[in-house]
């Protein structure tokens, strides 16, 4: 297969003046939502969601790419230079990240976060280019039972894996699932959950419950409970906002560690780019304690270099294993396979086929949202700091609006706008105690999905369950999960045994 | 892998890890930690009275529309209960005045995260849930969905953006109200006429 070809095709398809358009637009707001403390890329894809209906879906998945992309990106600064960070991708970077902020190199650590965003991101794209097709043909093959353990190896690994919390991250996938069963049974064709109401037979639309988690339940969060908190100081930064050559021996190693850590989690459901940014830094931080002189905990730039690489490239990576698998690996990823939905395309290997132009233009914007987030980013980032400068109080309430605005233009019916408020305070109350969200996103995409692979394996094979562990794929998708329960499980009994021992030692 | 934060509670607030207060008085604590296992059993109740309810038609095998909703909410209620028996045993151990005030999800920092100036907010800081503040938000967002068929779109969605500016504590009432209108109108503009977002006008335009 000419992937060079096809690719070029791409680009013309996403040079044209409209498309560039929407990817500069889409690469912008992602830009300014990854600033944002408390905004993410998720909330934005999810309000832009209703009013891209009335563009062609070519220019929507462009923007919502510059969105993904742009979060990333602008994610960092605010860790950087106030010390929180923009979205929870950003944790680990904003470890050393502040430190050198406040050691006077605020400009050289946002340029060293962009760069970073940037290799990690070219080469996730590069390789997704090669790798996708060859994949999508690799899961042409799949059944219901593949199907099946895809969708409870996400649900597993989003829900408790990656939270703290493993009895909320559970309840919070059953809350999504249960959403997802309401409505119309496709199989048997009996309405379930109804209660009478015929609003409800089509089910809760995925549109409403997104937005009314993550933009709603947000504005209410914000409202009642963290706007009473003390916002940080934030460092001015000063200086050469470049790095000079030592600099960038020294990161270099850094973006190219980063960038292989993150890869490979693109394409297991783990629920997006928070772990590789971990452990990026937490490799670079083993690294470091080796050598002579120390850097961590002074500001160090390796420790920055290599999680903004790698939470790109398993972004990169994660629209990759989207676009071929139909597999959702983060809550923004879970959106977007919904988006998809919307427009009544199916990502996967068929969609390789049946829309190329799509499909192309979509991964060739990947690279053009890449170089237009470089230069929006390297040298303005203290421009976008100023966003901050905007009353929260005009911030939040716009965004209550424009939560009405979507729900009502795609709905039309008061009914949604009631059960995006019902939905909300749900939401506002799982965030006010800690309940993750991402699970119950992840749970309503692809719970359809699971459910209904669940109920053609068993129906094909006369009710017997054991089908589902019948091929070797499946197999294979069980065993992972299990080896990787046990390291989950041993490292949390470890844990919870070292601080028991040191509560022990303080008491005495 | 133990991250300080929660890292998939996507985009709340990251950077300061806030602990609800609960008002004084142990009935307000345990309210606050009956909250999560309520809502999960309401929404198994929900299923379950659904699942009783239900008609399926006859004819239907095995695997019939019941039995997926009937797994999750069996995993709702035992997970429900395990909260419970949870917070019961750590409320237990902190009221036997052990040192372990330390549930599973003890919200504690990274020893990387530690604070180096001395003005930087402790990243954990009790809040109390301001209730005036979330009756504006919630009843203005009410009064917007029940009253927009008859306000039309730029009033009902500038004083949506009025009330809950107010929840956030905006000062004033003018500069608010001029500055929902505003985006109302440019909203209605942008969606309604220029991307041609089908947006019934009789609705969304005033008096049209």
């Amino acid at each position: 297969m000419d992937v060079l070809g096809l690719l070029g095709d791409g680009f013309a398809g996403a040079l044209t003046p409209a498309n560039l358009l929407w990817v500069v637009v889409g690469c912008l707001l992602g830009t300014a939502v990854g600033v944002l403390p408390g905004l993410g890329s998720s909330m934005a894809v999810a309000l832009l969601l209703p009013v891209t209906f009335s563009l062609d879906p070519t220019a929507a998945f462009i923007m919502f790419a510059g969105v993904y992309f742009g979060g990333l990106f602008g994610d960092s600064t605010m860790g950087i230079l106030m010390n929180t960070p923009g979205q929870a991708s950003a944790i680990a970077s904003t470890f050393e990240g502040h430190k050198m902020a406040l050691h006077g190199r605020a400009a050289q650590a946002l340029a060293t976060a962009a760069i970073g965003a940037f290799v990690g991101g070219m080469v996730a794209s590069a390789l997704v280019v090669f790798l996708a097709p060859a994949l999508a043909s690799f899961s042409s093959s799949f059944g219901p039972a593949e199907f099946f353990a895809l969708a409870l190896f996400a649900f597993v690994t989003t829900s408790s894996v990656v939270t703290d919390d493993a009895l909320k991250g559970l309840g919070s996938l059953c809350l999504g699932l249960g959403i997802a069963v309401i409505g119309v049974d496709g199989i048997s064709g009996a309405p379930r959950f109804t209660m009478g109401v015929p609003e409800l037979f089509d089910g809760i639309s995925l549109v409403t419950v997104t937005v009314a988690i993550l933009a709603l339940g947000e504005v209410i969060h914000v409202a009642c409970l963290a706007r009473h908190m003390q916002d940080g100081r934030m460092v001015q930064p000063q200086g050469r906002p470049w790095l000079s050559r030592g600099e960038l021996r020294e990161a270099a190693p850094a973006w190219l560690r980063g960038t292989v850590i993150g890869l490979p989690f693109g394409v297991v459901p783990a629920g997006g780019s928070e772990i590789p940014t971990f452990l990026a830094y937490g490799l670079e931080k083993r690294l470091d304690a080796r050598r002579k002189h120390p850097q961590f905990g002074r500001g160090a730039i390796r420790g920055l270099a290599a999680p903004e690489a790698a939470g790109n490239s398993t972004t990169g990576m994660a629209m990759g294993a989207l676009l071929s698998l139909g597999l959702p690996v983060s809550a923004t990823a879970a959106i977007m396979l919904a988006a998809f939905r919307q427009y009544g395309l199916q990502p996967g290997p068929l969609l390789f086929d049946r829309s190329p132009d799509l499909v192309w233009a979509l991964l060739a914007s990947f690279f053009i949202a890449m170089v237009v987030l470089l230069i929006i980013n390297l040298p303005f980032a203290m421009v976008w700091a100023k966003l901050l400068r905007i009353p929260r109080a005009y911030l939040y309430a716009g965004i209550a609006v424009f939560c009405g605005l979507g729900i009502y233009a795609t709905s039309g019916s008061v009914f949604d706008l009631l059960m995006l408020l019902g939905i909300g305070i749900v939401g506002f109350l799982m965030r006010a105690l800690d309940v993750p969200l991402a699970p119950l996103i992840i749970g309503m995409v692809l719970g359809p999905l699971a459910e209904t692979s669940l109920r053609d394996a068993a129906l094909s094979a006369d009710g017997d369950f054991s089908v589902l562990v019948a091929g070797p794929i499946p197999i294979v998708l069980y065993s992972v999960l299990a080896v990787v329960l046990a390291v989950t499980v041993a490292g949390r009994v470890r844990a919870r045994r070292a601080t028991r021992r040191e509560l022990r030692v303080d008491a005495r | 892998m133990t991250h300080p934060s929660n890292p998939t509670s996507s985009s709340a607030v990251v950077g300061q890890r806030l602990r609800l207060r609960a008002d004084p008085g142990r009935a307000a604590e345990i309210a606050k930690e009956l909250t999560v296992p309520a809502l999960f059993t309401a929404f198994a109740v929900y299923l379950v009275v659904g699942i009783v309810t239900m008609e399926v038609p006859a004819g239907t095998s095995f695997p019939g529309p019941a039995v997926f909703p009937g797994l999750v909410a069996a995993a709702l209620l035992l997970l429900a209960a395990l909260l419970v028996v949870r917070s019961v045993r750590s409320a237990r151990r902190s009221r036997a005045g052990a040192v372990a005030d330390l549930p599973e999800s003890a919200p504690g920092t990274a020893p990387d995260a530690a604070p180096e100036a001395s003005d930087v907010p402790v990243p954990q800081r009790s809040v109390r849930v301001d209730w005036r503040s979330m009756a504006w938000v919630v009843l203005s967002f009410a009064a917007f969905a029940l009253l927009l068929d008859v306000l039309g779109w730029i009033v009902g969605a500038g004083l949506l953006f009025l009330g809950v500016a107010k929840g956030l504590g905006a000062p004033g009432w003018l500069r608010p109200l001029l500055i929902g209108l505003t985006v109302s109108s440019i909203s209605y503009i942008a969606f309604d006429m220029a991307l041609d977002l089908s947006l019934p006008s009789g609705i969304i335009g005033w008096r049209f």
